[in-house]
């Protein structure tokens, strides 16, 4: 924590939900997409990455699976879960509400 | 559906750990090599991109460490580990393991095998459909037969009848016959030897109300309540269908025959169903219709007063107890009324006022034994629970000396970095580890003990039949005294022993802080122990003075060389008449005229038998408070008094002259002699049963004898009568015969007298009379040897305690030992310095220890005889003891102090 590219848990998490929604993506492949997306803003520390996913894995948001990658090497694929969907309907409408809400207070004040 | 994929990912994080470890390296390794590419591409030489690369990364282990504190399965991995930790460190320390784990064995096995016991007569509940719904209408105190005005423990069969027809809050009433008849003699099939047999009388609806299926043929049902005596079928146990009939499976259809009535066996009871009566098991049940026929002498089925049954009922469905109770009572007014006619006398009213019938709920059956040994039960409990206690402060104290000579490990591993709490939870898994071996030897030792137990509460006579095997809730009892143990003598060493200060640990392996705190905790646990012991011991010391006062009890008639026979004239046809009355007479005259027999009689009741009570009237006097009381009744031969070697004070006993015809006559006791008759002489004045003053003149007093006790040691003086049996032919189950000489031989000669007067009479000898008055202090005897034994146990346990602790007081203290005698103190003044510590503990522990025995005391009191809870003599005789035994335990180590050589000592640096 800290440094303004660390990102809080639930942040985190959220995010690496949200990019494995569109397509089956790696942890590299997660990292990458998260920086590109957020115009190199969003930088995820590898050593919260991990354990992330793991975390998440374990809760049953995700599920991973073992594939080929773009250079044929052995990757660990994460996929989302039909839970981990509606959890992340959830959570994202969740975020839409509190950022507009702290929107809505920096402007007026 | 999460767990869908939760549970198998736990599953293989566990069972398959080296492939998931493999796939996080390899997970890792794909994203570092990614890493080098990127920076490679970047144009980075790939060993300085590889370095880059790792120092973004951070410490690879750290990810993979907290990447498997996902996984949520860590502390069942830690868990293991500590297991197998542990299992090596206890191998370690043999000697300090099988201390620890034989007191536990010993501590845990007493306290499961009371359980066990407690559990089958107080907790289990009976093995049929439903048990909490059935109530039962009374209390079941008395068992018997009463002719009492709105009796509200026992009651009439043609009340049942109507109970069960006219309420509404039962699904289904059953009676049942309050005696198990005992010791009725039948024949199997057509066999011409009679055997032992114990029958239970229910009705048809028993079964079917319990929901009890046999395993084999039918059970009857309510279509065998009627009519009286046209049903003669019979359902059996499943013990005797084994014992008797070797599980004929064929068995429906054999017969028993019981007097002159032939009963067809119809079916066999599940194997765990003894009845409803705890510590009884009858062999036979047979439909109450037949009462006439099993016992002859009865009239139970017509006679509206005759109450003798037990009335069990179940609840309909959403009816409260409550409700049923309202509704019970009501309609049990409306039969009472009705049955006493439309005119009630005033004593009659105000009984039916007085008279109220309480449900109580009967998911655990009926028992007498539970009121016996209810009360000896929770004591017992309570004491090997304290012995538990003090077991648990030896092992603690035990686990304490161990950890100082495990300082330094402790030390090592805390420094090179476990965490306080790790190291806690190691210690305590092998404080576990040994409270569980403790435990699983214990269950094996309660399996053994609590039959030996059984014996003993069944006093002498067969065991009763109480399942005594553990049961489910008897292992999650021994499973869960087993963890409280763990926790109660581990804890406290745990914490202790991770309580190290590093460097001087480190450096000699004893940190000299806990080493302080080590003594004063030692020292306190010493102190509950020996507080906790006197406790036992004074308890044991209270039980046992009044086992022997019991015991000196002046019993009124002479127990000594007295046996008793049970004669069985029911079943061999005999009815309730002169030819009876010739039957008692002859045998009386043969077995009377054998060689070393001084005195025979048949007899209603010998001493502890049971009772038959009743208010008696005298004639010219008006009943007051001295003489409305219920007068103890027997019925006798003549030659009663001199086998029971009961003294006659005035008049006469019974003889030859007093017959059918001749005027009714009754001896009577002292204490009846004072309360009745309180004026002149009591012989030839006149009185009657009942308090019917149109009865007064029923009998005339011909004779006083000394009071007798009749039902138990307890009791107080308390009138009797005695009546002949030629006056009241009935069966009479008694032969006590007064002899010198070889009993083994009298038995015999006994015997072959009484086949002498009928081949067919079943002739059994019981015991002998002072086993009978042994018998009735069964409770007693159970509660005094056992805590005398567990008394003793404890203060064992607390002197080991003891020595220990001044045995290695005085090792640790050596040195100083030594300087103190190279500077001239003697002998004796060491021995005394090291004695004059441990005897401060012990009258610690005696000080703390007495307010706490005074104030158990009071909770035993109604079982004690004889003494106050604050006896004097129990008291200082179990602080002595303790005292003497204590000072014995520190005398060994403080000898060995004072035999300390200076010089050796002050080597020893």
């Amino acid at each position: 924590m800290g440094k303004p590219t660390d990102l809080v848990q639930g942040t985190l998490d959220l995010l690496i939900l949200k990019t494995v929604a569109l397509e089956p993506m790696h942890g590299w492949g997660i990292a990458q997409r998260i920086r590109q997306v957020s115009h190199e803003v969003l930088q995820v520390n590898q050593g919260a990455l991990y354990p992330a996913l793991h975390r998440l894995e374990q809760s049953g948001w995700i599920k991973a699976k073992w594939g080929e990658s773009d250079n044929n090497r052995r990757a660990k694929y994460y996929a989302l879960t039909a839970a981990g969907r509606k959890y992340l309907e959830h959570e994202q409408a969740n975020w839409q509400r509190l950022s507009t809400a702290i929107g809505l207070v920096l402007e007026t004040s | 559906m999460r767990w869908f994929y939760k549970v198998p990912l736990r599953l293989r994080s566990l069972l398959r750990e080296g492939r998931v470890e493999e796939e996080l390296s390899d997970e890792l390794r794909f994203h570092l090599e990614r890493m080098i590419q990127e920076r490679v591409a970047r144009g980075l030489a790939p060993e300085e991109a590889r370095y880059a690369a790792l120092r973004e990364l951070g410490g690879m282990e750290q990810i993979k460490e907290e990447c498997r504190d996902m996984r949520q399965v860590h502390f069942i991995d830690n868990f293991l580990q500590d297991l197998r930790y542990g299992l090596r460190q206890l191998r370690r320390s043999p000697g300090i393991t099988t201390v620890a784990v034989l007191s536990l064995a010993l501590g845990i096995g007493a306290n499961t095998a009371i359980f066990s016991l407690l559990n089958a007569v107080l907790l289990r509940d009976l093995p049929v459909q439903d048990p909490e719904r059935l109530v039962l209408l009374g209390t079941a105190r008395s068992g018997g037969s009463e002719e009492e005005f709105a009796a509200t423990d026992l009651y009439s069969y043609s009340f049942y009848r109507e109970l069960r027809q006219k309420n509404q809050v039962f699904s289904e009433v059953s009676a049942l016959l309050s005696l198990t008849l005992g010791g009725m003699h039948g024949a199997v099939d057509s066999s011409p030897s009679l055997e032992k047999m114990d029958v239970q009388l229910v009705s048809g609806t028993y079964f079917p109300m319990l929901g009890v299926t046999p395993v084999l043929g039918r059970a009857f049902t309510e279509t065998e309540d009627e009519p009286a005596g046209g049903h003669p079928v019979a359902v059996i146990s499943y013990a005797w269908w084994k014992r008797r009939f070797g599980r004929d499976p064929s068995v429906a259809g054999r017969t028993v025959t019981l007097g002159s009535t032939v009963y067809t066996i119809i079916g066999v009871a599940p194997p765990e169903f003894f009845g409803t009566n705890v510590g009884q098991s009858p062999d036979l049940w047979i439909p109450l219709s037949m009462e006439k026929q099993v016992s002859p002498g009865w009239n139970g089925l017509d006679n509206k007063w005759f109450e003798s049954l037990y009335i069990l009922a179940r609840l309909k469905p959403g009816v409260t107890l409550a409700q049923a109770q309202a509704n019970v009572n009501l309609l049990a007014r409306q039969i009472w009324h009705e049955y006493a006619g439309p005119v009630l006398t005033r004593e009659q009213q105000q009984k039916l006022e007085r008279a109220f019938i309480k449900l109580t709920p009967a998911s655990r059956g009926l028992s007498r034994l539970r009121f016996e040994f209810s009360l000896p039960l929770q004591i017992l409990m309570a004491v090997v629970g304290l012995v538990l206690l003090i077991a648990c402060a030896n092992i603690a104290n035990l686990l304490l000396a161990r950890a100082t000579t495990r300082q330094r490990e402790i030390a090592v591993r805390m420094a090179i970095g476990a965490g306080r709490s790790r190291l806690i939870r190691q210690m305590l898994t092998e404080s576990l580890l040994m409270a569980l071996g403790g435990g699983a030897l214990g269950v094996l030792f309660a399996s053994w003990a609590s039959h030996a137990l059984l014996a003993m509460v069944s006093a002498g006579s067969e065991p009763l039949p109480l399942n005594v095997a553990p049961d489910a809730r008897v292992l999650a009892f021994t499973f869960l005294v087993s963890l409280a143990t763990a926790v109660l003598f581990g804890t406290v060493p745990a914490l202790r022993t991770t309580r190290v200060h590093l460097s001087p640990a480190l450096k000699d392996g004893r940190g000299a802080v806990s080493m302080a705190a080590r003594g004063g905790l030692a020292k306190a646990l010493i102190v509950s122990q020996v507080a906790l012991s006197l406790v036992l011991l004074i308890g044991a010391g209270l039980f046992l003075r009044s086992l022997v006062k019991l015991a000196h009890v002046d019993t009124g008639f002479n127990a000594q060389n007295v046996l008793i026979f049970a004669i069985d004239p029911v079943d061999v046809g005999y009815k309730e008449d002169a030819r009876l009355v010739n039957l008692y007479q002859q045998i009386e005259q043969r077995v009377g005229a054998q060689p070393g027999v001084k005195a025979a009689s048949v007899s209603f009741f010998t001493f502890n038998q049971g009772e038959w009570s009743d208010w008696v009237v005298v004639e010219g006097r008006r009943p007051n408070p001295e003489n409305e009381q219920d007068v103890n009744h027997n019925v006798v031969g003549p030659d009663y008094f001199a086998a029971m070697g009961i003294p006659l004070v005035l008049g006469r006993v019974f003889d030859a002259h007093d017959t059918a015809t001749s005027p009714k006559v009754a001896v009577i006791n002292e204490t009846m002699a004072r309360r009745y008759f309180p004026v002149g002489s009591p012989v030839g004045r006149r009185f009657g049963l009942g308090n019917d003053p149109k009865h007064s003149s029923d009998f005339e007093v011909v004779g006083v004898v000394k009071d007798a006790k009749y039902e138990s040691l307890r009791e107080r003086p308390w009138p009797a009568a005695y009546y002949p049996y030629t006056q009241r032919p009935g069966y009479y189950y008694n032969l006590e015969v007064r002899y010198t000489g070889d009993p083994r031989a009298i038995i015999a000669e006994v015997r072959s007298a009484a086949a002498g007067v009928d081949r067919s009479l079943p002739v059994a000898y019981q015991n002998t009379l002072a086993q009978q008055v042994d018998r009735s202090l069964a409770s007693q005897t159970l509660i005094a040897r056992l805590s005398a034994f567990f008394g003793l146990l404890a203060v064992f346990l607390a002197c080991i305690g003891i020595y220990g602790l001044m045995a290695y007081a005085v090792t640790r203290r050596t040195n100083e030992i030594g300087v103190r005698m190279a500077l001239g103190a003697g002998r004796s003044k060491v021995l005394w310095m090291v004695l004059r510590e441990s005897l401060t503990l012990v009258a610690l522990g005696l000080a703390v220890g007495l307010p706490v025995a005074l104030a158990a005391g009071r909770l035993v009191a109604s079982i004690l005889f004889g003494l106050s809870p604050a006896d004097p003599l129990s008291l200082a005789g179990a602080a002595l003891l303790l005292f003497a035994f204590a000072l014995t335990a520190s005398y060994l180590p403080a000898l060995r102090a004072s035999r300390v050589d200076p010089m050796v000592a002050l080597r020893y640096e």
